[in-house]
């Protein structure tokens, strides 16, 4: 008798392996659609702004196929059970978060907000702690999200020069800087944001380096 | 300061809060845990003090930790409503293995039966307003591993028991823990468990130390059975040693 507590134990796992299948699958097409939008936003590095545009509407497309994919997610995932799967799928989030954050501040020169995820990947931003009740993006991923976007405006900086655009280092140089000052006011643990968070340093010296080889060659 | 930056501060000032908010959450998940691992090891000690107090000394002991343990999953529970239950799992999910450790053993030494994960939830359900909930939820995972680590426990009680030669006690130790084995081979022929894999080695030595005292118990009652000690007397072994006994 004691035995068939382990039998119907070993049926639930049979059953939750199918649930597993789904989840994994939606997430590797996600991260392929991540990967191929991630590599068609890199030619924004060697075009100047005007055309920047043209990249990010290029990848309109996957944007899609990534919303739809989370779509996915959330109807195999119950809201009480959102954070028993959460970490298989945290990481695709967050580069399609960082896919959005680029692609905005390509287009507009601007932070992406919370409503422009929603409005790109399909699904809100939870930015309250409280229970959920339907799928959401953590707070953690937008955050991990904007983080890699200082990465790329670091680049950015260095191959605007190369371009001869020696306006948009500038306004980088600004931008970083205010984003940076708004990260240093949380208090992070020590986790993956942390880390990622300590990273932004490197990637703010850098712009810093850019805005002092203009000026000290009177370019700005 | 210019209006962007200002924005950019009241964002991330909101941000903070809500991160802030959530780890401390998750820092009162953790002592809950803590505390309720202390006191079901508390129960545990009770209940393996069977050998020596009166069975109802132990189990009207035990009762009262009991309900202390409950105090102590009514703070966590307000924790761990809805969603929440699993996002703080990992941080709570000590303290509720080792709670049903304690209930298993207990459930073991009075009724001689493996505790279901359908009475665990019972043993967490207080009638509150004719709600009848369970004051936090249980993973199977959870309900596992905390069987898993039911060996132990049950070996030290069987070595007790051994000690003032009590057969029945062993026999059934040794039952338990059989089918404990059986049931957490059949578990993790289906799935991949790297925390369970970790419990089998404690478990198989267990038995063994069960099945060795066992054993040897044995033996020792058929050589007892060869002896009369009744027939033993001054004379006879002075007789065998050839002492003068005048």
């Amino acid at each position: 008798m004691d035995l068939q507590i382990f039998i119907d134990l070993q049926d639930k796992f049979d059953q939750e392996t199918s649930l597993y299948e789904g989840i994994n699958n939606a997430i590797k097409e996600m991260d392929r659609t991540c990967r191929l939008a991630s590599a068609k936003l890199t030619k924004a590095h060697s075009l100047p702004q005007e055309q920047a545009k043209d990249v990010t509407e290029s990848i309109k497309p996957q944007f899609v196929t990534i919303k739809q994919y989370i779509g996915e997610l959330s109807q195999l995932i119950k809201p009480e059970t959102f954070y028993r799967y959460h970490d298989r799928w945290t990481n695709v989030l967050q580069t399609a978060c960082a896919l959005v954050a680029f692609s905005i501040y390509l287009e507009e020169s601007r932070l992406a907000t919370p409503a422009d995820v929603e409005e790109y990947l399909g699904f809100k931003v939870n930015t309250e702690n409280a229970d959920i009740t339907v799928f959401v993006i953590t707070l953690e991923e937008y955050l991990h999200g904007i983080i890699s976007l200082f990465n790329e405006l670091s680049r950015l900086a260095v191959n605007s020069v190369i371009v001869n655009d020696v306006k948009r280092p500038q306004h980088i140089s600004a931008f970083a800087s205010e984003l940076y000052s708004g990260f240093q006011l949380l208090n992070l643990k020590n986790d993956s944001l942390r880390r990622r968070f300590d990273s932004i340093k490197y990637d703010i010296k850098r712009i810093e380096e850019v805005q002092y080889d203009l000026r000290v060659r009177n370019l700005i | 300061m210019e209006p962007r930056k200002q924005q950019v501060m009241t964002t991330f000032l909101a941000y903070r809060n809500t991160l802030d908010a959530h780890y401390d959450q998750r820092e009162r998940v953790i002592k809950c845990s803590r505390d309720i691992t202390a006191l079901s090891k508390k129960m545990v000690f009770s209940l393996l003090r069977i050998t020596q107090d009166s069975p109802e000394k132990v189990f009207k002991d035990v009762e009262f930790k009991h309900n202390q343990v409950l105090e102590l999953f009514a703070k966590m529970s307000k924790e761990m409503q809805g969603s929440n239950a699993m996002k703080y799992n990992r941080q709570a999910t000590p303290g509720i293995q080792e709670y049903i450790e304690a209930v298993g053993l207990w459930r073991f030494l009075q009724h001689n039966e493996l505790i279901t994960k359908k009475q665990v939830l019972e043993s967490l359900t207080i009638e509150s307003d004719g709600n009848a909930t369970p004051l936090v939820s249980v993973t199977d995972e959870d309900y596992l591993l905390g069987i898993s680590d039911l060996p132990g426990e049950v070996n030290r009680y069987c070595i007790n028991s051994i000690g003032k030669g009590d057969r029945e006690a062993v026999s059934k130790c040794l039952a338990f823990l059989r089918m404990l084995k059986e049931g957490v081979s059949l578990v993790l022929s289906v799935r991949k468990y790297n925390n369970l894999e970790k419990k089998v080695p404690v478990l198989n030595s267990s038995l063994e130390k069960i099945e060795k005292a066992f054993y040897s118990m044995t033996i020792r009652e058929c050589e007892m059975e060869n002896i009369n000690p009744a027939t033993i007397s001054a004379s006879g072994i002075a007789a065998e040693c050839n002492m003068d006994t005048s």
